[in-house]
């Protein structure tokens, strides 16, 4: 066992200048995003301290739990991490890891008896197969990760307001709809109402996971507030099982101009305000 | 993890309104993982919200159980509110449309009760309130 590893941590030592030619390569080829990302000197240099940590750990004659992985195991946390940030697709990410592979064993072919070379792949075959592995779930917590702090930054952007035609100004509402985002949803469409002379405002609702009692009284203290304005307000992207949860919710929207989908509530709004397509 | 006997529950503790939404999103995942029609979510996890969000405005803080049930070889949800806040004087009146003392709506509570299958409340004045809701799937 032990002289297998060393074996193999040998022939990977004395062609190494080899290997991390061609890994160059097939990175370049498959993982563009990443090299564009860290740049080319930065990923060779991360290779060749890969290429070495892992070499140093096959002599170990340790598993890849053990703590002679340590440094494998950290380096390529932080390639995956840098992964994630380049927004590399999951089979990029796994690329990265697998195309070692065939490199690894042509080199084993022409280094080695026949008698020898089975045992050989499958140390490279299973160290490779839980490399790829621990790569891939490091990549996917940190995507996680990525993901609940862009939906935190998200929630924290201002509300949008779109002027999407001459006096017609439309408000996609998304995420959270809670007292200080409808402030500001307020104060951006109240300001934006009068800055485009608009006469109407529509507020699109179907990005609202769950339009609750609370988000009702939000929607409709905003469109009360329009009204004061001189403007009206059309209410959109009402779904039809969500129209079914407010009338049973006793929310009473009879008194505001309400559309399932934003195409009718912008149709309408051109109407209101004499105006056509085109 | 899921054995065949031993049925899906899940505690969550709720004061603020990320915990509402957290509660709902785990309300959700369950009726999805067992299959439960997108209309049949949208009630349920609005009810969730309602009730959720009456533990944070009027007891402060609480607690809500997510867990799967069986009645008669039916599957159901089954989520319980329970709050050690000051509870409610006068129940048939806190359902009522257009009651509240928050100056809203008023329209949680019994909204919530029309949105589900199931409702019950109990509450003791100056102990807490605990309400449970179910959902069952329709075959
Ligand atoms: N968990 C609770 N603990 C104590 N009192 C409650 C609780 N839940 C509801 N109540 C009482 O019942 C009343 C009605 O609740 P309901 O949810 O219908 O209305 P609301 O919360 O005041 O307004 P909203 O329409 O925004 O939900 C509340 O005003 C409150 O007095
Ligand atoms: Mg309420």
């Amino acid at each position: 066992m032990n002289n297998i590893q060393s074996n193999a941590a040998r022939i990977l030592q004395n062609n190494k200048a080899e290997i991390l030619d061609q890994w160059h390569q097939q990175l370049i080829l498959n993982t563009k995003s990443l090299v564009e990302s860290i740049g080319l000197n930065v990923m060779k240099q991360r290779t060749e301290e890969f290429l070495d940590t892992l070499i140093d750990a096959l002599t170990q004659d340790d598993d890849f739990e053990g703590d002679s992985y340590d440094n494998a195991r950290n380096l390529m946390t932080d390639i995956s991490r840098q992964m994630t940030l380049s927004s590399l697709t999951p089979s990029e990410v796994t690329l990265f890891v697998f195309s070692l592979r065939d490199i690894i064993f042509p080199l084993f072919q022409t280094n080695m008896d026949a008698g020898q070379l089975a045992a050989h792949y499958s140390l490279v075959n299973s160290l490779i197969d839980r490399l790829g592995v621990f790569t891939f779930t490091v990549y996917q917590e940190s995507r996680e990760e990525l993901m609940r702090e862009q939906q935190q930054a998200f929630m924290e952007v201002s509300v949008p307001v779109v002027r999407i035609w001459d006096r017609i100004i439309m408000i996609p509402l998304v995420g959270m709809l809670d007292s200080s985002r409808t402030q500001q949803m307020m104060e951006t469409m109240l300001t934006a109402l009068e800055d485009y002379q608009s006469k109407v405002a529509i507020m699109d609702i179907s990005g609202i996971p769950v339009v609750d009692t609370l988000v009702a009284r939000h929607l409709i203290t905003a469109a009360s507030a329009a009204r004061l304005m001189g403007a009206e307000c059309i209410i959109t992207g009402i779904r039809a099982r969500i129209s079914q949860t407010l009338v049973q919710l006793g929310v009473d929207l009879s008194g505001f101009i309400t559309r399932t989908t934003l195409a009718d509530g912008l149709q309408l709004a051109l109407k209101m305000t004499d105006q056509k397509i085109g | 993890m899921k054995g065949p006997s031993s049925k899906d529950s899940l505690d969550i503790s709720v004061a603020n309104y990320e915990d509402v939404i957290l509660a709902r999103q785990k309300a959700r995942e369950l009726m999805q993982s067992m299959g439960f029609s997108l209309l049949a979510q949208t009630r349920m996890v609005t009810a969730v919200s309602e009730l959720a969000r009456n533990m944070v405005v009027h007891a402060g803080r609480g607690q809500m159980s997510v867990n799967s049930v069986e009645k008669l070889n039916q599957k159901g949800i089954e989520c319980i509110f329970q709050d050690k806040g000051p509870g409610i004087q006068n129940i048939d009146q806190a359902l009522r449309q257009g009651f509240s003392t928050s100056n809203s709506l008023g329209l949680g509570l019994g909204g919530a009760k029309k949105l589900c299958a199931e409702f019950d409340i109990q509450t003791t004045v100056g102990k807490g309130t605990r309400v449970t809701i179910r959902e069952w799937k329709t075959r």
